[in-house]
């Protein structure tokens, strides 16, 4: 055997690479898939998944490394194999979306396998005869094609990922537009807006939404209040235990609410704060306040201490820097730090729910719990109160945007 | 217009480091004094006593005659201009400008015609009227720079610190605006008080320099006098460049013995008996032939307008520099080997005892 080129021995043909990535990732949809169809009980798709499963399995164990023939004679088979079963399940199943969407992950990376094993440089390279020449035309077709084939190969992993992402939010807004209270039924057949009227003709919804705005913007309040002189203080001031306590609050963020759960209701109960915005309150506060101390205390880190000193010197007290001079420059970070108090309160649920046992008192997401077994399955109702629920998150986050980005690279400020 | 005094000043921090040892230094009336010395020798920790960003731990500091120790920073009518800049980036460079104005209690409340009118005269005099409404952050480094001359300036500060401010700059700016300070210095004679460990710069910016080096002054002197007749080793050999030759001996009846180096003391010398430190500065060493000493050539550097020896004798390398070389008067030639005769006993000689 003559020694190989360089070339030779460095070529891999970009289609072959892309197979390698990308029948793994096959695989794993058709698991997923398959289990879905277990789940659902319908046998025969179960079968094709877990058939499909084992024959990508197999197809990349035996994908073409340019040196031995037989990979090609046996990969395509199998290949060929997954493509017959994609075609059959396409025309098998109903044709709706999913089963179009199913198929595809059968029909696509199989047809490509049998088409780059066949044709072109790839074809020639995976049947073993590859030489110097194949290796050079391929290394130059490599650099056309590889990024084209990445960026197809990325593009569709980031779909898939976007789409498990999107398809609860499609989901609850298509039942909450759908007529009658079920969860089944296809994405966008119907739509009526009589769940949204429901809910906000209610006087519970306005009760806990009053509830719910009372205890976040208070929270905020609070939380601000006690949180920018703490962080100021750990950032500028060395007294003693500093580091100590610094510790501690890192500390008590680490354990599950549920530990202090019972600890805070026998606080709350004692003092007579159950059933009360204010409980809440202190309650959200204490537990949000370890984060926006750390938060705040890395951006004024940031504030440069001669900044500070010229003030100093330009003749401003110590109230004066911080207020004048200091707070300004963290404005994004004491941004971040409200809506991240708020939004602990708007979407908390366990404590609220302990600490509230009547309906007048509930917030939001208890007060939407509590729909659930009330009025029978009411998922309709539900949710469309989901929606307008997250309605004031969403513009508050793109109110603060700006200072959200700004906050969120922090150290940008300069000097 | 103010004088300063420091008295025994002395900064010991917590842990123990003493930063500023028992420095007494005046600053007169309306002088550009520079602060020079290594990093870290405690130039910066007297700015900042001055400035009152710092405690004091040990004897006094004054300012007109006044005492300042307990006095707080804004209070002492002083001007600073920060390394950094430190502009407020929140701020136009008009608010920056007016900024310690609107702020200054202590002194009486300025009239915003007063701040309109100083804040102009400082545009005038330091050319920012194109920049008043910007951002610090939209401005190139020297107009960053001017800026923070001018909030330093426009409080008519009794004393205006500077703490390496030309260190941000690019080598030809710098070498600008070192020029357009002592300009500005001849306009408004404040009395100045300037750190830096840039020979250069305390050489062209300063009516006086105050060498310190570990906490320490050791001297405080014109700029040539202490040039031509350093105070100690340390001095001698912080100014200038190429550094000056020291050569560690003992002197006996007017002759030099260091190691397997003698020569004959200059005159002025020759009274000199005991344990010393010779110096002299390359450009003083006499190169060619009726030297006393004979050196070999270890290396050079041919610099255009001067060449630098590096001479090797007697287990001594000394740097002579000579100007305008040309390779057709180069003693060594080329290839810059080969022996020379130098004089080392001449006329500009030092001698320090450590």
């Amino acid at each position: 055997m003559t020694t190989r080129t360089l070339a030779e021995r460095w070529y891999v043909p970009a289609e072959i690479r892309v197979l390698r990535g990308w029948i793994p990732f096959a695989a794993l949809v058709n698991l997923v898939v398959a289990g879905g169809e277990e789940l659902r009980g319908e046998g025969a798709s179960l079968r094709i998944g877990v058939a499909a499963v084992v024959l990508f399995a197999l197809l990349r164990l035996c994908l073409p490394d340019g040196a031995a023939a037989w990979r090609r004679q046996v990969a395509r088979p199998i290949a060929l194999v997954i493509l017959i079963l994609g075609v059959y399940s396409l025309v098998e199943g109903q044709p709706t979306s999913y089963e179009l969407w199913a198929s595809t992950w059968l029909l696509v990376p199989s047809a490509l396998t049998l088409y780059w094993l066949s044709a072109g440089l790839s074809g020639t390279w995976s049947a073993g005869n590859g030489d110097s020449r194949v290796a050079e035309l391929g290394l130059a077709r490599n650099r056309l094609v590889a990024p084209r084939l990445e960026k197809f190969a990325l593009h569709t992993f980031l779909i898939h990922a976007t789409g498990l992402v999107v398809a609860p939010v499609v989901w609850i807004l298509d039942v909450a537009v759908s007529p009658g209270n079920i969860l089944g039924g296809d994405i966008g057949d119907a739509f009526t807006l009589e769940h949204f009227r429901t809910v906000l003709g209610g006087e519970d919804f306005w009760l806990w939404t009053r509830n719910s705005v009372v205890v976040a913007v208070g929270t905020t309040i609070v939380g601000l209040l006690l949180a920018i002189p703490a962080g100021y203080a750990f950032s500028r001031y060395n007294f003693s235990g500093r580091k100590g306590a610094m510790f501690v609050f890192m500390l008590i963020q680490m354990f599950p609410g549920i530990v202090i759960l019972v600890p805070y209701f026998m606080v709350m109960k004692t003092l007579g704060l159950l059933n009360t915005s204010i409980g809440l309150i202190i309650a959200y506060s204490v537990t949000a306040l370890p984060l926006c101390v750390w938060m705040l205390k890395g951006f004024f880190d940031a504030v440069p201490r001669t900044l500070e000193e010229a003030a100093v010197l330009d003749g401003c007290t110590q109230i004066e820097v911080f207020f004048r001079i200091v707070l300004p420059l963290s404005l994004p970070a004491v941004a971040i730090t409200a809506l991240f108090s708020f939004l602990t309160a708007w979407n908390e649920f366990l404590l609220a729910l302990v600490f509230n046992t009547s309906n007048d008192a509930y917030t939001l997401p208890v007060g939407l719990s509590s729909m659930i077994p009330a009025t029978g399955q009411q998922w309709g109702d539900f949710a469309a109160a989901s929606l307008v629920v997250s309605i004031p998150v969403v513009v508050l986050f793109v109110l603060f945007q700006k200072a959200l980005i700004q906050g969120l690279s922090a150290g940008s400020v300069k000097g | 217009m103010s004088e300063v005094e420091f008295i025994g000043s002395t900064k010991r921090y917590d842990d123990g480091t003493l930063a500023l040892d028992s420095l007494d230094l005046r600053i007169e009336e309306g002088e550009f004094l520079v602060l020079l010395g290594p990093s870290g020798c405690g130039k910066s920790t007297a700015l900042r006593l001055l400035a009152g960003l710092e405690d004091i731990t040990g004897g006094e500091i004054r300012i007109d005659g006044g005492r300042v120790n307990d006095l707080p920073p804004g209070a002492r009518g002083i001007g600073m201009v920060f390394q950094s800049y430190a502009l407020y980036p929140h701020m136009t460079v008009r608010e920056n400008l007016s900024f310690g104005l609107r702020r200054s209690k202590v002194r009486g409340r300025v009239s915003e015609a007063e701040i309109s009118s100083r804040v102009d005269e400082a545009t005038d005099m330091l050319d920012l009227h194109a920049v008043l409404d910007k951002k610090p952050k939209e401005l190139s480094g020297g107009q960053q720079q001017r800026v923070a001359i001018g909030r330093a300036l426009v409080r008519r500060p009794k004393v205006l610190l500077m703490d390496e401010p030309l260190s941000n700059l690019d080598a030809k700016l710098r070498n600008r605006m070192r020029y357009e300070l002592r300009r500005l210095h001849e306009l408004h004679e404040t009395t100045t008080l300037y750190v830096t460990h840039d020979q250069v710069e305390a050489m062209t910016l300063a009516d006086r320099i105050a060498i310190i080096a570990d906490g320490r002054l050791q001297q405080h002197a014109k700029p040539l006098d202490a040039y031509h007749r350093p105070a100690n080793s340390f001095v001698a050999s912080f100014l200038g460049t190429p550094a000056m030759n020291l050569i560690e001996g003992v002197a006996k009846n007017g002759v030099f013995n260091a190691g397997g180096l003698g020569f004959a003391l200059p005159e002025h010398l020759a009274d000199w008996d005991g344990p010393g430190i010779y110096g002299v500065r390359p450009e003083d060493v006499r190169i060619g032939e009726g030297g006393s000493v004979r050196c070999e050539v270890g290396g050079m550097e041919r610099l255009g307008s001067n060449a630098i020896y590096h001479l090797q004798t007697g287990g001594h390398w000394i740097s002579a520099l000579q100007y305008r070389s040309s390779d057709r008067q180069d003693p060594v030639g080329r290839e810059g080997t080969g022996e020379l005769e130098v004089e080392l006993a001449v006329p500009a000689a030092v001698m320090f005892k450590d």
